[in-house]
């Protein structure tokens, strides 16, 4: 009996990524532990350890993981063996955003849950979606890279627009009075602003995967 | 006349700089195939095409009765792939890779595993990139052969190795022919790994395959004739000689399809035959690569 390849290569992945899944989520546990303790120092200065953990752990996953799979020529290995260029696509995808989302999801839930308990206004969780969301986006514009470059350079390259596109997006936000309008609201409050950028964050992902995808697909040489 | 584990016919694919041209490539089931060609031949790009990892851009592909590179999930199962540019993953450790193989293989040969980790002196537990480069060729041929594939595609595994390990990997190879069933494509540079192992050789030189036949053959049909040659007799040109170099009196001739009778017929022309000699694998390889390329130029 053959098992399925793709999902051998997706645990393998995993596998591979287990360290880096753990200390990420350690990383931003740390963080929102400084958080709740709601000084303006520690607030300020474990949220941005807590944005740390997210766009690190979003950078390193398709940087290692694919452009570095091929540099490091293991590339070569896996093509090896029973799988179709295509079926590499899909795994790789697959396993990189799965491997993101773990600890993406379980630092956002912990950040939720720190709002909640510590007494933080309920306004702010919107605004904390919307920016717990864009590393996500980061982490798709570099595996996409990764994936259609097909070299370090692209990697790289995407890499350096995304970081400092960062501090761009996060000031252009701020500047957006609906969103910063129920900040201090003691209930949450989805303006229609809110919802049209989480909408807009929450597109962009899975398009960007699939346009992965598509690009991939029609390629003919593979190495 | 056998299966063909690899048949490779008006295969040609272009790049910028560089194009495989016209190949026609049989490799019979059970038959060990030396690849041979200067670096930047197209030997490489030859086994990506018959892997389905680069599509031709005209011809047909098949390997294991597949066709490449739409079936090249099907023919990969019974195929063992190792190229000279492969690496395994640095962080973990052989034992890490006999699992990660083993877990989509179900026909992983453990006991097979276990001996040629011993034989090749293998530490399970060593990580990769602690390994030299020797022990790092032997760990891909372990994962390769204890799958048990009916092909064996090997790009150049040779490369870089000293010649304790080559010989240990080229003893292996030999091993893994006494299943009769077992088809190699073993493509090298090292005129005298190919020599020690094939069948059957091919040349290949700039995207062209200039020749390709039974190993004995080769060493049968090439000779080089050592000449004495008086002032005033011209040297007639002959059927199945393909250089003639004159230095003086004294010329050497190179004959690809030598016969009894040609020395005779340098006699009769007024030369005298001073050796008859059988050449080298190396020596028909590097003649028959000038002698192609003089040919294009021409």
């Amino acid at each position: 009996m053959r098992g399925s390849v793709v999902g051998a290569l997706i645990l393998k992945d995993l596998r591979m990524w287990r360290e880096a899944i753990v200390l990420s989520i350690l990383g931003g546990v740390i963080a929102l532990a400084v958080v709740q303790l709601a000084n303006e120092v520690s607030v300020v200065v474990g949220s941005v350890c807590f944005f740390i953990a997210l766009i690190l752990v979003g950078t390193m996953i398709p940087l290692a993981g694919i452009v570095n799979e091929r540099k490091n020529k293991n590339l070569a290995f896996v093509m090896s063996l029973p799988v179709s260029s295509i079926q590499y696509t899909t795994s790789k995808l697959l396993s990189s955003t799965g491997i993101y989302l773990i600890p993406w999801m379980a630092l956002v839930a912990a950040g939720l849950l720190i709002i909640q308990v510590r007494g933080f206004p309920h306004g702010l969780i919107p605004l904390a979606l919307i920016l717990e969301l864009l590393p996500f986006i980061g982490f798709a514009i570099i595996t996409a890279a990764a994936l259609m470059g097909e070299s370090e350079g692209w990697g790289i390259l995407a890499n350096v627009v995304v970081q400092c596109s960062y501090g761009l997006t996060w000031f252009f936000i701020s500047r957006v009075p609906e969103v910063m309008k129920y900040n201090n609201s003691p209930v949450i409050v989805w303006s229609p602003t809110d919802l049209r950028i989480l909408g807009t964050e929450v597109a962009i992902i899975p398009l960007l995967l699939v346009l992965t995808y598509f690009v991939l697909s029609r390629k003919r040489d593979f190495i | 006349m056998s299966e063909l584990a690899i048949r490779m016919s008006e295969v040609s694919k272009k790049y910028p700089y560089f194009t495989l041209d016209n190949i026609h490539l049989d490799v019979p089931q059970g038959q060990i195939m030396g690849l041979i060609g200067p670096n930047g031949a197209g030997k490489s790009t030859t086994i990506r095409i018959l892997m389905g990892l680069v599509h031709p851009d005209r011809g047909e592909v098949r390997v294991l009765g597949q066709r490449m590179p739409q079936n090249q999930v099907a023919a990969k199962w019974d195929i063992g792939f190792a190229s000279e540019d492969m690496r395994l993953y640095d962080s973990m450790t052989v034992g890490w890779h006999m699992h990660f193989i083993q877990s989509i293989y179900s026909n992983w040969d453990a006991a097979y595993a276990g001996l040629l980790l011993k034989r090749f002196g293998l530490p399970a537990m060593q990580k990769v990139k602690g390994l030299s480069h020797g022990q790092r060729v032997k760990a891909a041929l372990l994962l390769i052969l204890a799958r048990r594939p009916k092909l064996l595609v090997l790009d150049e595994p040779t490369t870089g190795l000293d010649p304790v390990a080559r010989h240990e990997i080229l003893r292996e190879l030999t091993g893994v022919m006494a299943d009769e069933g077992r088809t190699i494509l073993f493509s090298s540079h090292h005129t005298q790994d190919v020599e020690q192992i094939s069948d059957q050789i091919t040349f290949i030189d700039r995207g062209r395959i200039i020749d390709s036949m039974d190993k004995e053959q080769y060493l049968d049909r090439w000779r080089r004739l050592r000449l004495e040659v008086p002032n005033g007799i011209e040297l007639p040109s002959l059927p199945g000689v393909i250089e003639v170099k004159r230095s003086g009196r004294l010329a050497v001739a190179i004959a690809n399809a030598f016969v009894a009778d040609l020395p005779n017929a340098y006699e009769t022309s007024g030369a005298r035959v001073h050796a008859v000699e059988s050449m080298t694998l190396e020596e028909i390889f590097v003649a028959n690569v000038e002698h192609s390329r003089e040919e294009v130029e021409a």
